[in-house]
């Protein structure tokens, strides 16, 4: 094969992988309204 | 009337302490349904590359919830992250995108931003912006809905009370008037 195959080839996986790595961030960053039942008691023991 | 502000202008914002030291921006906003009010904000990190944070930031923590950046004393405040939220809540718990139904049975829409009053000493849920739904009548994209102090909400459904769709605004302004009178209606049901 050509050498531009090549490089077109490697170009293009290079823009795929780095489309996945973005989209996985900002999946991973993306902020939300999480809803707990109760406040969390303080320190490391549990409530009665 | 104290300020309101929506959750998704919370989140992202950078967390500085007052030493000037930007440690983590707010990934999400724990809210804690029981008490209607902002419990803390679970964080990630700074960088381009960086995910969530294993510390959450509790709201008696916060000294300052400003326009720009969140404000705390140092990063001792930082505490574990199921301190603030249990992760198997979180994991199923966002509240954005679910349904709006009333007492009554109806669907009202899908919630979309969070209101929140804060005020010296708190951050009370004060309301929500929903995508009205097709029957409900209203044309508009998103409205607001003011929240009442009892309610019932978890990442699947928040119900309120039927009165609710009487008190829908346009903009937050007009949510900051219908507030004050739909808490009135409330009360004076309940009492």
């Amino acid at each position: 094969m050509d050498w531009w195959v090549w490089l077109v080839a490697v170009v293009m996986l290079l823009a795929a992988g780095t489309g996945i790595l973005a989209g996985v961030q900002t999946r991973r960053r993306r902020g939300g309204v999480i809803v707990v039942r109760r406040t969390r008691p303080k320190g490391k023991g549990k409530a009665a | 009337m104290n300020a309101l502000m929506l959750a998704s202008d919370i989140t992202r914002r950078p967390v500085v302490t007052l030493g000037g030291e930007a440690v983590a921006q707010v990934k999400d906003v724990v809210f804690d349904g029981r008490a209607g009010r902002v419990s803390g904000f679970t964080l990630s990190g700074r960088g381009l590359f960086s995910g969530p944070l294993r510390q959450a930031l509790p709201w008696e923590a916060v000294t300052s919830l400003g326009p720009h950046a969140v404000m705390i004393h140092d990063d001792t405040a930082l505490k574990p992250r199921d301190e603030v939220a249990d992760p198997a809540e979180a994991a199923h718990g966002n509240v954005l995108g679910a349904r709006v139904l009333t007492d009554t049975g109806t669907n009202l829409g899908h919630i979309t931003d969070v209101v929140i009053e804060v005020t010296a000493t708190q951050a009370l849920v004060a309301g929500y912006e929903i995508t009205p739904a097709k029957a409900s009548g209203h044309h508009r994209q998103t409205v607001f809905i003011p929240l009442a102090r009892t309610i019932a909400v978890s990442g699947e459904a928040l119900v309120v009370p039927a009165a609710a769709a009487e008190f829908m605004a346009d903009d937050l302004s007009a949510l900051e008037k219908a507030i004050p009178e739909f808490r009135n209606r409330m009360s004076g049901k309940e009492a």
